[in-house]
């Protein structure tokens, strides 16, 4: 049985951290078209990047086919990872564009409540559950309210930290002069010189990698253990839920 | 001898026809300046006026703590000789050098310089400032070295901090900069100053700085961090002429190997190109001879700020000194990635065995109540 | 009156003058003198004004990159700190450099050499004898005549060419913006050159400021830049290539013969210019012998330039090594710098302090912390000095001592060295100048002997340039192409802990730097200069160093125009820079030492 239960009663403010409620149900629309093909589209781009990016940093062994105005494998190699730095860029203001436009799970990427002292309470026992001191997961409808903190660090922060670096090292190579300069060259005395950001851009990267490896597992973890779907969610955007007893 | 520079001033052009240079050679070294300092045409007769009438302008050099090699790459300029620059285009008033007086006749030429040209001298730094022991790191006139810089400082038309030393600090204010080593423009906070980086910077790129100022009479356009943009807009990497092999993927990957011999990238073996502002891979060095990275070293990235403390200078990723950590971002990245993975493992095992657990409890109950139920 | 332990009369009751800034140096320097009513200095006092404190910037940095680390000591003898630090590197690691590495830095070397020496003598130095402002009267065609007689061979010679550069002196001096020569003791009657040499040597002056552009070149080929060129430790970072595909980009035909050209404009201008004019000059100047100093007392030589790659034995050093003490020139003694007897360094007046007084330690063991105190007779206040007082601490210059006993080095001491141990080479030159100049060996002994000496050696550096271009040449022939050694480049490869040191003769001195090694990191670094040794404040024996010794007994035409101090400090071509400088704080024990 589908149910679309959009828009919950008692709205944002009753379930600040979506939780699922108690009302009945098994089923949820949560996650829209754009933010499902954005999630993957988003995910292949970091796939694509780290890789790229790993090589960057430390390249393969030299290939000495042909003379090099005929070769340009490390070329593609970094014009593949700027273009999935492009696709990156333009896919986050899309998807923060859809956080305005879409439904109110769109929005808990870009945020989440500090001040709401029953949010970290949520926290907390999201810790005990994984610290395997709770006994049975809690069912939500977005996010965990823990998850939601993981993703507004290493997914938000982290991105615009990766785009601001990213472009600042990328219009270093526009040149002073051009828009992308003056838009992002000031990240390069700030960090102290170009060096420096080339570090904290790979340091971004191993930030990220860290995340995508929890998140992998957790993602599965949870498909399994929790009362919820969580991998099938992001494919057809439909949080089912595997019991109807309330939280 | 007339007192005053305004009595009979010596431009350039009179030096240039008095040595028997015509009119027309004169116009060619215009156009030739020109081209240099990359103009175009319509600046010829503008460069030619200014060398015609122009007096010398007067120029007062300090050594702080330094090496001098800036000094040294100065009288290495090919074009304009070093020679012509202090005997023609400027006049080098009080440089501790190059000078012939020493002790008090030398203090008297500074004192002097200052009163006379007040406000419309030029100040070349070379070195900077130890703050650390009241200063007394370096001592000019059994005073400390910066107190003469800011008085000198104050009078000046525009300050130009030679090489990375009085741009940034350099070696000696390398970690843990035991002598307080400080940037000149951290002492003097109300002149612009235009940072002339590099350990040394490129002789031409000294002399094509000053002989700009006193052309146009003014300061040249200078980037977000005051280096002037005519020569340190572009890194060495933009311009290099192994770019080619970088993009290729060829890469010196030893000393002496293969590829070093075939003149392959050298980004695998440290080369800071890619992230060095500076004019080496264009004008290179000593009237184009070579560059770093021509005669097989990588570019250890003299004319950025901090370069000292940026890991080996044969590192590719580098070292995270300014966190404390003895360990590259790699090193960090990977680490951090294993433990987590490990962790995820772990995990994962006590998940599964959980979960097993659980289902043989939630089993058991379920025939217990079958049982029961029976 | 004081006699001091090396046989000074130290007397400070006559007229003390102070000069600061000592100019035409690398680095900042003061000095402080007193006269007597005769005008005869019968104190001198040498303090080195700065400190910069590399060695412990150096601590638990990378050992291959010391070399870049301490070549930014000085400027002015550019790359030479640099091979000193790779030589200490290769020491500790037991990392042999190929034969190729050996000639291209020897060529490197002596190149340095020639450089350094004709910009001492003709920038740094000229102006103590050579007054421009005199040469405004020089007949042009009478310095042309002169120019012929002292070197036929030199193509610059017509009297128009000199003219030339008489009128754009004439217009420079008119301009009435005089500067560097503004404020110089152009009417000091110690100027003796006739206007005709005065001419001469400044026209001179201008050749060789063209020159050295040149000169410099060889640095530019082999190590990318100048000043700074780029060094290797296990080799040189510049391939050979000589008929490879990708040639062009590497140590090839090209290169080796703007190497050679280069080559030989050094030896042409040491043959036609430089030697002739220090002769010309020195027979002006022939019966002021004074400055000779520590000199014909106590010289120390490391010796530099070894004929294959990786043997430092004193025998097969083309610039000598050894040690004179005592004025006993019949007996040259051996010098190891590894021996804690031997190279040790004292503080106790200079700004640091070792906790204990008199006590002497050898770079490897060093200690260091500074201490800037002035002594209760100084004048002024400590942050305005007006004088020191030279019984506490004055200097910010080490006073390092071989065996306790306060050392000479530079071009003259190696000379000395050389003639003592009967070096051809340099008995051939001594003998050859002296025979020309119609003058005693006791002449070599004076602030002259160690201008002229340094003179001599850059033409001997000439041909050894070219020597070991051939050789290098000679050894690609036979197929040898090699330029490092890499087995030792990573890290891992290394000992837990190891220490070495490294010796050149620097353009100033025998220079040395002793590094330790521990898991992979510098543990502790030292350099001892050759300003160090020269520019040495006094002991708590009371010995005095090279520059003040110098100083000891030289009239003074005019006490208040220091021409004749300047004149023998700067024969010395002190190099500030250099020599201040300090010890990492720490001075363990290795538990382990390694030593090849």
């Amino acid at each position: 049985m589908n149910v679309h239960s959009d828009p919950e009663p008692g709205g944002d403010l009753a379930t600040p951290f979506h939780k699922a409620g108690t009302h009945k149900q098994t089923s949820v629309y949560v996650y829209e078209a754009p933010v499902r093909i954005w999630h993957w589209i988003n995910a292949f781009a970091i796939l694509v990047l780290c890789v790229t990016g790993y090589f960057i940093g430390r390249p393969l062994p030299s290939f000495t086919g042909a003379e090099a105005t005929y070769q340009f494998f490390f070329g593609y190699l970094r014009f593949v990872h700027f273009a999935a730095g492009m696709v990156l860029t333009v896919g986050f203001f899309g998807r923060l564009y859809w956080a305005f436009v879409g439904n109110h799970h769109a929005r808990q990427l870009f945020t989440f409540p500090f001040w709401s002292r029953p949010f970290w309470t949520e926290v907390w026992f999201e810790i005990r559950w994984y610290l395997f001191m709770a006994k049975e997961p809690r069912k939500y409808e977005g996010h965990n309210p823990l998850a939601q903190l993981a993703m507004f660090f290493f997914i938000t922060v982290a991105t615009v930290f990766m785009i601001i670096t990213g472009f600042a090292l990328y219009a270093e190579g526009q040149g002073q002069g051009h828009w992308m300069y003056r838009a992002f060259g000031w990240v390069i005395p700030l960090a102290g010189n170009s060096l420096d950001v080339h570090m904290l851009h790979r340091m971004g990267m191993w930030a990220i990698v860290v995340f995508v490896i929890v998140h992998i597992y957790v993602a599965v973890r949870e498909d399994i253990m929790s009362r919820q779907s969580i991998i099938s969610t992001m494919v057809s955007g439909h949080r089912t839920f595997k019991d109807d007893r309330p939280d | 001898m007339p007192d005053t520079p305004n009595d009979r001033i010596e431009t350039f052009y009179e030096v240039m026809r008095a040595q028997g240079i015509s009119r027309r050679s004169f116009m060619k070294y215009c156009t030739l300046t020109a081209t240099a300092l990359g103009l175009g045409p319509a600046f010829v007769p503008k460069i030619a006026h200014a060398m015609e009438t122009k007096p010398r302008t007067p120029v007062i050099w300090l050594h702080g703590l330094e090496c001098t090699c800036c000094s040294e790459s100065f009288i290495r300029s090919g074009h304009p000789l070093a020679k012509d620059v202090i005997l023609s285009m400027i006049s080098l008033d009080y440089d501790e050098l190059l000078m012939a007086p020493s002790g008090l006749a030398a203090q008297a030429v500074l004192e002097e310089t200052i009163a006379k040209y007040k406000g419309n001298y030029i100040l070349a730094v070379e070195g900077n400032p130890p703050l650390n022991e009241d200063g007394m790191f370096c001592i000019s006139g059994g005073k400390p070295f910066v107190d003469k810089l800011k008085r000198v400082a104050k009078d000046a038309k525009a300050i130009i901090a030679w090489g990375a030393c009085a741009s940034y600090g350099c070696v000696q204010a390398a970690s843990p900069n035991p002598t307080q080593a400080t940037p000149i423009h951290k002492v003097i906070t109300d002149k612009p100053i235009i940072k002339v980086p590099g350990c040394p910077p490129i002789a031409e790129v000294m002399t094509g700085v000053i002989t700009y100022m006193v052309t146009f009479d003014r300061m040249p356009a200078l980037d977000r961090q005051g280096r002037p943009l005519m020569f340190y807009s572009q890194r060495i990497h933009d311009k290099c002429y192994r770019r080619p092999h970088f993009d290729a993927g060829q890469f010196v990957e030893n000393w002496d190997d293969e590829g070093a011999r075939k003149g392959y990238c050298l980004y695998k073996v440290g080369c800071k190109g890619p992230t060095t502002y500076n004019a080496c891979s264009t004008v290179r060095w000593n009237e184009g001879v070579s560059f770093p990275i021509q005669s097989g070293h990588g570019c250890i990235g003299c004319s950025e700020d901090g370069f000292w403390d940026q890991g080996s200078f044969y590192d590719r990723v580098t070292d995270i000194t300014k966190f404390g950590v003895e360990a590259n971002a790699d090193r960090v990245g990977l680490a951090a990635a294993g433990v987590v993975g490990g962790a995820v493992a772990a995990h994962a095992a006590l998940s599964a065995l959980r979960r097993a657990q659980q289902k043989a409890v939630g089993q058991s109950n379920a025939a217990k109540a079958a049982k029961e139920e029976a | 009156m004081l006699e001091t332990p090396n046989g000074y009369m130290m007397d400070k009751s006559g007229r003390r003058i102070v000069i600061d800034p000592v100019t035409r140096i690398e680095g900042h320097m003061r000095c402080e003198i007193n006269v007597d009513e005769d005008g005869v200095i019968r104190n001198a006092v040498s303090t080195g004004t700065m400190w910069r404190g590399l060695e412990v910037i150096l601590k638990g940095r990378d050992p291959r990159d010391a070399w870049a680390f301490t070549e930014r000591i000085c400027g002015v003898c550019t790359g030479t700190h640099a091979l000193t630090s790779v030589r200490a590197v290769e020491d500790a690691l037991g990392i042999a450099i190929p034969e190729n590495a050996n000639s291209i830095r020897n060529i490197m070397q002596l190149n340095l050499q020639i450089h350094d020496h004709i910009v001492h003598f003709y920038h740094l130095h000229a102006l103590d004898w050579v007054n421009p402002v005199n040469a405004l009267r020089a007949d042009p065609k009478a310095t042309s005549e002169l120019q012929q007689m002292v070197s036929p061979a030199h193509p610059l010679s017509s009297p128009g060419y000199f003219r030339d550069v008489q009128n754009r002196l004439k217009k420079f001096v008119e301009s009435g913006q005089l500067g560097i020569f503004k404020n110089g003791y152009w009417d000091n009657p110690a100027y003796r050159l006739p206007p005709e040499a005065d001419l001469m040597a400044t026209t001179h002056y201008l050749e060789a400021l063209d020159l050295q552009r040149e000169v410099a070149k060889i640095h530019t080929i082999f190590g990318g830049k100048n000043p700074h060129p780029n060094w290797l430790v296990g080799g040189v970072p510049c391939p050979i290539n000589m008929d490879g595909v990708g040639a062009t980009g590497a140590i090839n035909m090209e290169r080796l013969n703007l190497a050679s050209s280069i080559i030989d404009k050094c030896i042409e201008f040491n043959n036609n210019v430089y030697i002739p004019d220090v002769i010309a000059i020195g027979n002006f100047y022939r019966t002021w012998l004074h400055g000779g100093g520590l000199s014909s007392q106590a010289c120390l030589a490391y010796g530099d330039i070894p004929e294959n790659a990786n043997d430092f034995s004193a025998g097969q050093l083309h610039l000598p090594r050894g040690a004179i003490i005592n004025g006993d020139l019949s007996q040259v003694h051996d010098v190891d710098p590894r021996d804690p007897e031997q190279v040790q360094e004292f503080v106790d007046h200079s700004w640091y302090t070792y906790g204990q007084p008199g006590r002497g330690l050898h770079p490897w063991d060093g200690i260091s912390e500074a201490q800037y105190v002035l002594g209760p007779n100084a004048k002024g206040t400590r942050t305005d000095i007006k004088e020191l007082d030279e019984a506490a601490k004055y200097s910010w210059i080490k006073a390092p001592r071989w065996r306790g006993h306060a050392m000479e080095v530079g071009p003259l001491a190696r000379y000395v060295v050389g003639y003592a141990k009967g070096h051809e080479d340099i008995k051939d030159q001594v003998d050859g100048l002296l025979r020309t100049m119609n003058l005693p060996l006791e002449a070599v002994f004076s602030t002259l002997g160690r201008t002229a000496a340094r003179a001599l050696e850059s033409e001997y550096c000439g041909r050894l340039q070219k020597y070991f271009f051939d050789k290098l040449v000679a050894n690609i022939r036979n197929g040898d192409t090699h330029t490092a050694n890499v087995e030792k480049w990573d890290p891992k490869t290394w000992p837990k802990e190891a220490k070495g040191v490294g010796m050149t003769e620097a353009p100033r001195g025998a220079l040395g730097h002793w590094i330790r090694i521990k898991d992979g990191r510098i543990e502790n670094y030292q350099c001892v200069v050759p300003t160090t040794w020269n520019g040495s404040p006094r002991d708590l024996q009371g010995n005095i160093g090279a520059f003040e010794a110098s100083l000891m007994n030289t009239p003074m035409e005019r006490p208040d125009e220091p021409v004749e101090v300047l004149r023998t400090l700067h024969s010395f071509d002190p190099c500030l820079a250099c020599s201040t400088h300090v010890m990492s704080p720490d001075g363990d024990e290795l538990t382990t030492v390694r030593v090849r």
